[in-house]
C-alpha cells in the first residue's frame, strides 16, 4: 500500500519564478489497484510521481510505502519497492549496454550488487522467456546493443525491466506519450497484461482522458497540485470523457478552457 | 630509423601510459567524468613509491601503497563533486593543484633519485635478458593482469552498475544504484591505476620528480582517443585493448618523430606535438561525421 498525505512542494522558493507544484496532495493506493492519473499541464502529475520515486524530496507531508516512511529517502534507497517507466523511451534503458546487460541491471533492482558476473547463465532462460512474451523477436538478440532498438521496443523492454522483480508500486509516467499511435497501443496493451498477470499495484499518468477511463481500476484527477476528484468502481463504469469534464467543472465551479485537458 | 634501445624505450613508456589510459577510460568513458586529477596522482604514485623504497620497504609493497595513495586522491576529487556539488572538472583541478604541494611534502624536495635502490625491476635483471628488455617484459605482465582484472570488474554486477551510472544516471538511480558511491569508487579506481603507473615510471626511470605529472592527462587522452580510432571500442575488452594499443602507438610515433631528422623536431617540442595530435584526434571524427551527414538524411 502506498499512502501520500498532504504533500507540499514549491519550486524556486523566494524567486520571481516561485512555483507551488504540490499543494497538499493526498492519495492512498491500495494493494492491487491500477490508478490512472490525469490533469492539465502544471497540475503536478509528474512532480507527484517524482516525489513518490524520490527524484524530488517534498517540503512537507509524508509518503508511506508498505508501512515504511520513505519521505526523506533518495531514489536509489526506494528502488527495491518502487519500479518506474519513464516517458522518454531512451531514459529507461542504457543504449550502449546490451539487452541482457540492461535486464541484468533490472533483475538486481534495489539489491546489493557484488563482484560476481552480472549476466549470469541462470538468468538467460528467464530473460528469453520474458522477452518472447513481447513477440518482438528480441529473445534472439540478447547480446545486441539497446541503442539498436526502436523507441517502442525500448519502451516495451523498460516495462519488462520494471516488472522483472517484485515492487510495491509501479510508476508509469506518460510512458506511451512519445510513441506513435500504433506502438503506443501495443505498449499500453502490454502494460495492462503485465499488471494483471503479476497483480501489480500501479500508478499511470496519462494525458488522454479516454485512456484514463478505459484502463485501470480507478481514476484520479489532479489540478493545481491537489486531487480534485477520485473515482473508482461502479461510479467509474460507463463514464465518458464529457462526464469527466462535467465532474471537474462541478468540483471546481469553473469552466474548463484548458485545451490540454480536453485533448483525448 | 629507430634504434633498438629507443624502440624498447617507447614500448616501456607506452605500456606505462597504457595503465594511465585505463584510468582515463574509467573516468572519461565509463563515468563521463572529465578528471584532471591524474596530473597530480601520477607524480603522487611516484613520490610515495620512491620514498617508501628509500625507507627500505619492499618495492612491491611500496607500489601497492602508491596505488592506495592514487585512489585516495581520486576519492577526494569525487567527493568534492558528489558531496559538495563542485563541477567535476573544477573538483579535479582543485585536487591536482593541492597534490603539487602534497607531493613536495612527501618527497621533501623536488626530486628523488632511485638509481641505487632495489626496485620491482631489480630481480628480473638476473633472467639474462638485455638490459632494455627487462622493463618491457615486466610491464607487459602488469598491464595484462590489470586488463584482465578490469575487464572482469566491468562485467561484474558492480562494474555494470558503474557503467550505467555514467551512461544514464537517472535510470541507474531508479534501479537502486547509489550513483554518488559509484562515482567515488570509479574515480578512485581510475587514479589508483594512474598511481600505479607513476610508481612504475619512477622505478624504471630511476627517479621521482614533482613535475613528472605535467601533461599526463593529455598523453593519456591521446592514447585513449588514438586507440579508439584504431580499435573500435564496441565491447569493454576492445576498449581496454584500445587503451594499450593507443598508448604504445603514441609513444612509438613520438619516438619516430623525434628521431626523424628531416622533421627537425626536438625533445622540447613534445608537448606541442601531443597537443596537436590530441586536437586532431578529437576533431577529425567529427569532421568526418559532418561530411557524411551532408550526404545522408538524418533519421527522425
Amino acid at each position: 500500500m502506498i499512502s501520500a498525505s498532504d504533500l507540499r512542494l514549491t519550486f524556486g522558493k523566494g524567486t520571481p519564478l516561485e512555483n507551488p507544484a504540490l499543494r497538499g496532495m493526498s492519495l492512498t493506493v491500495n494493494q492491487g489497484e491500477f490508478v490512472t492519473v490525469i490533469g492539465s499541464n502544471g497540475a503536478g502529475k509528474s512532480t507527484f510521481l517524482n516525489a513518490l520515486a524520490g527524484e524530488v524530496i517534498v517540503d512537507s507531508g509524508q509518503i508511506i510505502v508498505d508501512n515504511q516512511d520513505v519521505t526523506r529517502l533518495p531514489t536509489h534507497k526506494r528502488a527495491a519497492r518502487v519500479a518506474r517507466v519513464f516517458q522518454d523511451p531512451l531514459a529507461g534503458t542504457c543504449e550502449n549496454l546490451s539487452i541482457e546487460e540492461n535486464l541484468a541491471l533490472a533483475i538486481k533492482r534495489g539489491q546489493r550488487r557484488g563482484l560476481t558476473s552480472a549476466v549470469k547463465k541462470q538468468y538467460l532462460g528467464q530473460f528469453r522467456e520474458s522477452l518472447s512474451s513481447l513477440k518482438l523477436g528480441l529473445e534472439n538478440r540478447l547480446g545486441d546493443k539497446m541503442g539498436l532498438l526502436s523507441g517502442g521496443q525500448r519502451q516495451a523492454v523498460s516495462l519488462l525491466m520494471a516488472s522483472l522483480t517484485p515492487s510495491s508500486i509501479l510508476l508509469l509516467d506518460e510512458h506511451t506519450a512519445a510513441l506513435d499511435p500504433k506502438t503506443a497501443a501495443f505498449v499500453l496493451e502490454l502494460t495492462e497484461k503485465i499488471i494483471e498477470e503479476q497483480k501489480l499495484t500501479a500508478l499511470m499518468v496519462t494525458h488522454s482522458m479516454k485512456q484514463a477511463l478505459e484502463v485501470g481500476t480507478r481514476t484520479v484527477m489532479l489540478h493545481q497540485g491537489q486531487v480534485v476528484f477520485d473515482i473508482a468502481g461502479e461510479d467509474r463504469e460507463g463514464l465518458e470523457v464529457k462526464d469527466l469534464l462535467g465532474l471537474f467543472e462541478k468540483q471546481r465551479g469553473l469552466e474548463v478552457d484548458d485545451d490540454s485537458l480536453l485533448l483525448s | 630509423m629507430l634504434s633498438e634501445i629507443a624502440f624498447y624505450g617507447a614500448l616501456e613508456t607506452g605500456l606505462i601510459y597504457g595503465l594511465v589510459a585505463f584510468g582515463i577510460y574509467i573516468s572519461f568513458r565509463v563515468l563521463d567524468f572529465p578528471d584532471l586529477t591524474v596530473d597530480g596522482s601520477f607524480p603522487l604514485g611516484a613520490a610515495v613509491a620512491a620514498m617508501l623504497i628509500i625507507a627500505g620497504w619492499n618495492p612491491w609493497i611500496a607500489t601497492g601503497a602508491a596505488v592506495l595513495a592514487g585512489m585516495a586522491a581520486g576519492a577526494v576529487t569525487a567527493l568534492l563533486n558528489v558531496k559538495l556539488n563542485i563541477l567535476n572538472l573544477l573538483a579535479s583541478i582543485l585536487t591536482m593543484i593541492a597534490l603539487y604541494s602534497v607531493n613536495l611534502r612527501i618527497m621533501g624536495r623536488p626530486n628523488v633519485a632511485l638509481l641505487t635502490e632495489e626496485t620491482v625491476l631489480t630481480p628480473w635483471y638476473d633472467l639474462g635478458l638485455a638490459f632494455h628488455q627487462v622493463p618491457v617484459l615486466l610491464f607487459v605482465v602488469v598491464v595484462f593482469i590489470s586488463l584482465i582484472l578490469l575487464w572482469r570488474f566491468m562485467k561484474s554486477e558492480t562494474g555494470l552498475a558503474m557503467r550505467a551510472t555514467g551512461a544514464n544516471p537517472r535510470m541507474a538511480r531508479a534501479q537502486g544504484i547509489a550513483t554518488g558511491g559509484m562515482i567515488v569508487l570509479g574515480v578512485a579506481l581510475s587514479n589508483g591505476l594512474v598511481g600505479l603507473a607513476g610508481a612504475l615510471f619512477a622505478q624504471s626511470q630511476g627517479a621521482a620528480d614533482v613535475t613528472m605529472g605535467v601533461g599526463v592527462i593529455v598523453i593519456g587522452l591521446a592514447s585513449l582517443i588514438g586507440g579508439e580510432a584504431l580499435v573500435t571500442p564496441s565491447t569493454v575488452v576492445r576498449a581496454l585493448i584500445a587503451c594499450v594499443v593507443g598508448a604504445i602507438i603514441y609513444r612509438l610515433a613520438i619516438a619516430f618523430a623525434l628521431n626523424a631528422d628531416v622533421l627537425g623536431l626536438q625533445a622540447q617540442d613534445l608537448n606541442l606535438i601531443t597537443a596537436v595530435l590530441v586536437t586532431l584526434a578529437i576533431v577529425l571524427p567529427g569532421v568526418r561525421n559532418s561530411v557524411i551527414g551532408k550526404f545522408t538524411r538524418k533519421k527522425a
